[in-house]
C-alpha cells in the first residue's frame, strides 16, 4: 500500500515534470540489511535523496539479514542481476575483497573526473574498511562494543554508580559482590560473544590472525588459541563458574535480561543503546570495555556494514550511486543517522555539528563510544581489527568454544585449540581456492 | 454410580484436562499479547489478559506489513492448495481408469516426490529460479510445489473404490472421459478434496525455510517471514507483547480452514484410512 | 491391476499425468541430480572458481565432529518426536475413542494445534521459556530456589525444549490419523475378543495395534520427514542452532553450509546424505505397508 502510495505520487511528480526528467532518470538499487526501527531511518534518508535528487530514482530494498543479503548478492551476481550498491556487514569484507565483483569506492571519483576529501571521513572507521591506506567499501553503519550498566543495582549492591568497573578484575569484584548482595542472581552477560572476544584482542594490542591479522596478505593461521586468548576465556570461565557471568546467547538475547534487570552488567553493540534506553525503567550507565591489567592498549573494533559498489555499471549508474555515498556524508543527513540509530556518524563535521549543539551532554552515553575509539590507537594490525575470508564461520566457531568452555564441557585451551584447527582448516581451502 | 459412567466421567476428566494442557502455551501468549511491553516483563509473569492488544495487533501489523504479508501468504497457499488438488486429481484418475504403456513406471516417478524434500535439491532448485527469473516472483513462491504424492495417492484410493458401473453408464450415455471426470468423479470426491485442501493450505501456510530464500523485497514477504523480523527487528530485549500479537494474526488463517471444513477433513482422512 | 474404463483414448492419460510429471522433472528430480553434481566440487563464493575434489566433501563431512555431532542430534531430536509424539497421540486417541459424548467438540479441541506452523510454534515456546523471564524458568525457580533454568546456556535443555516444542505441535495431526485408524476398527472384532475373555491390553496389543499398523507406519514416516525437515523455522526462531550447536539439525546445518557459509559442494554433499536416509526410510515404510496390506486380507 505504501508502495503504492509513493509510486502514486512518483507518478504525479513524473507526470509534472513530464518529458525532460523522466526521459534521463537514472535507477539504482540498493540491497540493504536494515530493519525494524533502523529501516525508518533509512527509508527517510532515501526519501530525500530521491527528492533532492530529480533525475535519479533509488530504490532501497531489505533482503534480510546480514547473511541473507550477502548471499542474495553473491547468487544475484552470478546471474548477473545485482544491485547497484549493497550493504555487507563487517565479517564479509575479505569476501567481498576476494570477489572481484566490486569497485572499491576510492577509485570511483577518479573514475568519474571528480576529487573528494577523503580526510572528512572519521579514521578509526575508515582504517578498518581500508587496504593499503585505501578505502575500498563506504563504512555506514558502525559500531562497537561497549559496557552498559544498571546503576540502580548499583545502588542497591552497595557500589558508586557513577564508578563502573575498568578491568575484568574490579569486574569480578563488583559482581561477586552484586550476586553476594542477592540483588541479582547473576552480574554479567553479553551478546555477540565471539565478537566480543574479538574486541579483547583488538582492545589490548594482540594479533588475531597470522599475516598481521590478515591486512598484509590473507591470513593462513588464526592465533585466538594462544596464551592470551586462553587467559580471555579462562577468566570468562571463571567468572561463570563464580555465577558473576551469565552467557546470554549469541546475538542480543542477553539485552533481554539486562533490560528486564536480573543482570547488572551488559556488554554490547553500541547501536543498542537507544534500544536499551528505551527499554529500561532503571539508569541506564555506560562505559569502556573492562581492560586486563599489564596488557598494552589497542583500540575496540569497528562493527556494522559498509556499502560495496557492484562492478560494471554504466558511467551513469555509478555516477547516481556516488551523489547517494557523496549525499550520506553531507553533515545533516549523518547527524540524522546517528540520531535515529546510534550508529556512528562517520563523517568528521557531523561529529562536530553533534558536540556543538550539546547533543552528547544531554545523554552521556553516547559520547562513552566515541571517546573509547578516538582515546584508543589505531596504527597498529591488532588494533585495526582481524580480516578473515571465512569470517562468517570463524566467528562461529569462536562462539561455539566460548559456549562449550563457559559451560564447562571442555576447557577453555582444549575449546579454543579445537575451534583453531577447525578455522585453519577453513583458511586453507579459502586459500586454496583465492 | 455405574462402574461405565464413573469410567466414562474419568475419561472426560482426562480429556479436558488434555485440552487444557494442551492449549495452555497458546492461551498464555494470547495473554502476552493483550499486555504493555513492561507488563510483558513483569514478574511474576501475569496468567490474565490485559487491556493493550489492540496497540499490539496494530503496531504487529504496522511494523511487519502485515496486510501485504497476510495476503502474499493467502494466495500462495489458496494457489498451491488449488493446483496441487487440480493436479493429483488429474493423475490419479489417469492411473485409476486408463491401462497405458509405463503407467508403472510414470507412477512410481510421481511417488518420488515424497522422497525429495526440498532441502535435498534446495541450491540447485534456487539456482533454477535465479535462472528463470524467477526469485522474488509468485512463481518461485508456488510453482515448485505443485506436484504432491500425497494427493495422487489419496485421490487414487477413492477413485479405485468407485464401482465401475458409474463410469459403464457414463460411457453407454456417451459421454467422454473427461465429462465423467468433471460432472461425476470430482464432485464425488469432494470430501476427499476438502480434506487434502486443509493439509495442502496448511502445509503451504507454514512454509519458512523457501520463502526466506528465495524472496527479497518486502512485498514478496510472507506471514512466516514477518514473524521473524518481528523477532530480530529490534536489537532490545523481545518485545513479547507485540511478537504475540503477531504469533496471533499467523495463527487465524490456517485455524479458520482447519474449523471451517473439520468434519470433510476427519471424514477424508477417515476413507483414507480404511483398506 | 488398473482396469480400462475408457478405451480408445490413447493419448489422455499421458495429458493428465504430464502436468505433474513435468513439475516433477523440472522441479524435483533435475535439482537432484544437479545436488549429486555439484557434490563433487568446491566453489569460492561467488561462484567464479570450481575445483573438481570427487568424494572429498563427503569425506569431510565423516571427519568432522560438528557434522557427527548434528547426525546424533537429529537422531536424537526425531526419536524423540516420533517416538513421544506417536505414543502421546495413540492415547489420546484411544482415550477419544472411547464411547462417550461430545465427541465432535473434543476432536476439534485438541486437534486444532495442528493448524498451528513450525515457526509460530517456536515463537511460543521461546516466550514460554525464555531465560530470566518465561514462566516456566519462574516456576522451577518456585521448586528449585536458586537455580536458573537457562536454555540458551544449556544445550540439553535447549535441545529437550525444542523437541518438546515439535512434538506439542504435532500431536494434533497424529491423533486425526490415529482416530481414523482406530474407527475403521470393526467393532465386532473387539467384542468378539472380549466374549473370549482378552482383556482391554490383550485386545489392545493383539487386535488394535494390528490393526492400526498401517496408519501407525504412515505416521511413523510422515513424522520422521516432519522431524527431518519442518521444524527448520521451529530452529531458526528459536536456537538457531545453538548453544554450542546442541539443537543444530541436519537441515539447519545443511541451510547454514548453503546460505550462510556459501559453501555449496558441502551443502550438495549434504543433500545427498540426508536423501539416502530418507529414502531407506521410505523403502521400509513401503514394505512394512505392503506386508501389513497382505496380511490383512
Amino acid at each position: 500500500m505504501k508502495q503504492g502510495m509513493r509510486f502514486g505520487l512518483a507518478a504525479l511528480l513524473a507526470l509534472s515534470l513530464f518529458g525532460t526528467a523522466l526521459a534521463k532518470k537514472v535507477e539504482i538499487t540498493w540491497w540493504h540489511a536494515m530493519s525494524g526501527s533502523r529501516l525508518k531511518v533509512v527509508e527517510a534518508i532515501v526519501d530525500e535523496f530521491n527528492a533532492t535528487h530529480p533525475d535519479i530514482q533509488l530504490n532501497a530494498l531489505y533482503t534480510g539479514k546480514y547473511a541473507e543479503t550477502l548471499t542474495k548478492y553473491v547468487a544475484a551476481y552470478r546471474t548477473g542481476t545485482a544491485p547497484n550498491l549493497v550493504q555487507v556487514y563487517e565479517v564479509g569484507t575479505q569476501t567481498m575483497l576476494d570477489s572481484g565483483a566490486i569497485v572499491p569506492v576510492y577509485k570511483i571519483p577518479g573514475m568519474l573526473g571528480e576529487e573528494w576529501d577523503w580526510a572528512q571521513y572519521v579514521i578509526p572507521i575508515t582504517n578498518y574498511y581500508s587496504t593499503d591506506g585505501n578505502l575500498w567499501s563506504m563504512p555506514f553503519n558502525s559500531s562497537t562494543a561497549m559496557l552498559y550498566y544498571n546503576k540502580d543495582l548499583f545502588k542497591k549492591a552497595g557500589l558508586d554508580p557513577n564508578k563502573p568497573p575498568r578491568t575484568w578484575k574490579e569486574v569480578e569484584e563488583y559482581g561477586k559482590k552484586l550476586v553476594n548482595s542477592g540483588v541479582v542472581d547473576h552480574a554479567l552477560s553479553f551478546g555477540w560473544p565471539g565478537w566480543v572476544f574479538e574486541q579483547m584482542f583488538a582492545y589490548h594490542n594482540q594479533l588475531f590472525a597470522d599475516h598481521a591479522n590478515g591486512r598484509k596478505g590473507r591470513a593462513e593461521k588464526v592465533l585466538f588459541n594462544g596464551p592470551f586468548g586462553q587467559m580471555v576465556l579462562e577468566t570468562w570461565t571463571r567468572l561463570a563458574k563464580e555465577k558473576v557471568f551469565l552467557y546470554g546467547g549469541p546475538e542480543y538475547s542477553a539485552n533481554t535480561a539486562f533490560v528486564g534487570g536480573q543482570i547488572a552488567m551488559l556488554i554490547q553493540s553500541t547501536s543498542s543503546l537507544a534500544g536499551i534506553t528505551k527499554g529500561a525503567d532503571f539508569q541506564v550507565g555506560t562505559t569502556f570495555l573492562p581492560r586486563f591489567e599489564g596488557y598494552p592498549r589497542g583500540n575496540s573494533v569497528i562493527g556494522g556494514g559498509s556499502l560495496w559498489v557492484t562492478k560494471g555499471q554504466s558511467k551513469e549508474e555509478l555516477a547516481a550511486v556516488w551523489e547517494f555515498l557523496k549525499f550520506l556524508a553531507r553533515e545533516d543527513v549523518a547527524v540524522q543517522w546517528h540520531k535515529g540509530t546510534g550508529y556512528f556518524p562517520t563523517v568528521n563535521n557531523a561529529v562536530q555539528a553533534l558536540l556543538n549543539e550539546g547533543w552528547f551532554s544531554k545523554d552521556q552515553n553516547y559520547l562513552t563510544a566515541f571517546l573509547q575509539i578516538l582515546s584508543g590507537r589505531r596504527d597498529t594490525p591488532a588494533a585495526t581489527g582481524v580480516r578473515l575470508g571465512p569470517f562468517v564461520q570463524i566467528r562461529e566457531l569462536e562462539r561455539a568454544a566460548i559456549e562449550k568452555a563457559v559451560s564447562g564441557k571442555l576447557t577453555p585451551k582444549q575449546a579454543l585449540d579445537e575451534a583453531a584447527a577447525k578455522a585453519n582448516q577453513l583458511l586453507a581451502q579459502y586459500n586454496k581456492l583465492h | 454410580m455405574s462402574r461405565h459412567t464413573r469410567l466414562s466421567l474419568l475419561t472426560h476428566a482426562a480429556l479436558i484436562a488434555l485440552v487444557v494442557v494442551l492449549a495452555f502455551p497458546v492461551y498464555y501468549a494470547l495473554v502476552t499479547s493483550t499486555l504493555s511491553f513492561r507488563e510483558a516483563y513483569q514478574y511474576p509473569p501475569r496468567l490474565l489478559p490485559g487491556t493493550e492488544f489492540l496497540s499490539n495487533l496494530h503496531e504487529a501489523w504496522v511494523r511487519a506489513s502485515f496486510g501485504r504479508l497476510f495476503f502474499n501468504s493467502t494466495v500462495i497457499s489458496l494457489v498451491v492448495a488449488f493446483v496441487k488438488i487440480v493436479l493429483s486429481l488429474l493423475a490419479a484418475f489417469a492411473y485409476t481408469h486408463f491401462r497405458f504403456r509405463g503407467a508403472g513406471f510414470l507412477f512410481a516417478l510421481s511417488m518420488i516426490t515424497q522422497m525429495l524434500p526440498l532441502p535435498v535439491r534446495i541450491l540447485p532448485t534456487y539456482e533454477l529460479m535465479d535462472a528463470f527469473h524467477w526469485i522474488d516472483t509468485y512463481y518461485a513462491l508456488t510453482v515448485p510445489f505443485f506436484a504432491s504424492t500425497t494427493g495422487i495417492l489419496l485421490f487414487r484410493q477413492f477413485f479405485l473404490t468407485v464401482p465401475r458401473e458409474l463410469s459403464d453408464a457414463a460411457r453407454v450415455d456417451g459421454a467422454g472421459p473427461m465429462r465423467y471426470f468433471w460432472q461425476i468423479l470430482v464432485p464425488l470426491s469432494r470430501t476427499n478434496i476438502a480434506a487434502l485442501f486443509v493439509i495442502e493450505f496448511i502445509f503451504m501456510w507454514s512454509q519458512y525455510l523457501w520463502p526466506l530464500i528465495v524472496t527479497n523485497s518486502a512485498d514478496m514477504r510472507v506471514v512466516q517471514i514477518g514473524l521473524k523480523m518481528l523477532i530480530a527487528s529490534e536489537q532490545i530485549a523481545p518485545e513479547w507483547n507485540v511478537i504475540m500479537a503477531g504469533t496471533v494474526i499467523a495463527m487465524v488463517p490456517p485455524l479458520v480452514v482447519l474449523i471451517a471444513l473439520r468434519r470433510s477433513f476427519a471424514q477424508g482422512i477417515a476413507m483414507q484410512s480404511e483398506k | 491391476m488398473t482396469q480400462e474404463r475408457f478405451p480408445g483414448h490413447p493419448f489422455l492419460p499421458y495429458l493428465l499425468v504430464l502436468p505433474s510429471l513435468a513439475v516433477i522433472v523440472v522441479f524435483l528430480i533435475y535439482p537432484f541430480a544437479q545436488s549429486v553434481w555439484g557434490s563433487f566440487f568446491i566453489t569460492s563464493f561467488f561462484g567464479d572458481k570450481k575445483l573438481f575434489v570427487g568424494l572429498e566433501n563427503y569425506l569431510e563431512l565423516f571427519r568432522s565432529p560438528d557434522y557427527l555431532q548434528s547426525v546424533v542430534v537429529t537422531l536424537y531430536f526425531s526419536a524423540f518426536v516420533v517416538v513421544l509424539g506417536l505414543a502421546a497421540s495413540l492415547g489420546i486417541a484411544l482415550l477419544l475413542n472411547q464411547r462417550i459424548g461430545g465427541l465432535g467438540l473434543y476432536q476439534i479441541a485438541l486437534v486444532w494445534t495442528y493448524s498451528i506452523s513450525p515457526a509460530v510454534a517456536g515463537v511460543i515456546w521461546a516466550l514460554l521459556f525464555a531465560p530470566a523471564t518465561g514462566l516456566i524458568p519462574w516456576l522451577v525457580g518456585l521448586v528449585v530456589p536458586g537455580y536458573t533454568l537457562n536454555w540458551m546456556t544449556n544445550g540439553s535443555l535447549a535441545l529437550l525444549v525444542v523437541s518438546l516444542a515439535a512434538t506439542w505441535k504435532m500431536l494434533g495431526y497424529n491423533i486425526v490419523f490415529f482416530l481414523a485408524g482406530l474407527q475403521n476398527i470393526p467393532e465386532e472384532l473387539i467384542d468378539a475378543a472380549r466374549v473370549d475373555g482378552a482383556g482391554p491390553w490383550l485386545s489392545f496389543r493383539y487386535i488394535t495395534l494390528p490393526m492400526l499398523s498401517p496408519t501407525t507406519t504412515f505416521l511413523l514416516f510422515m513424522n520422521m520427514l516432519y522431524a527431518f525437515f519442518q521444524v527448520f523455522g521451529l530452529i531458526d526462531i528459536m536456537t538457531q542452532g545453538g548453544p554450542g550447536d546442541a539443537t543444530n539439525l541436519l537441515v539447519y546445518n545443511l541451510y547454514r553450509d548453503a546460505f550462510i557459509h556459501l559453501n555449496s559442494g558441502r551443502a550438495n554433499a549434504q543433500s545427498v546424505i540426508i536423501f539416502v536416509v530418507i529414502a531407506v526410510a521410505a523403502m521400509v515404510q513401503l514394505r512394512a505397508a505392503t506386508k501389513k496390506a497382505v496380511y490383512a486380507r
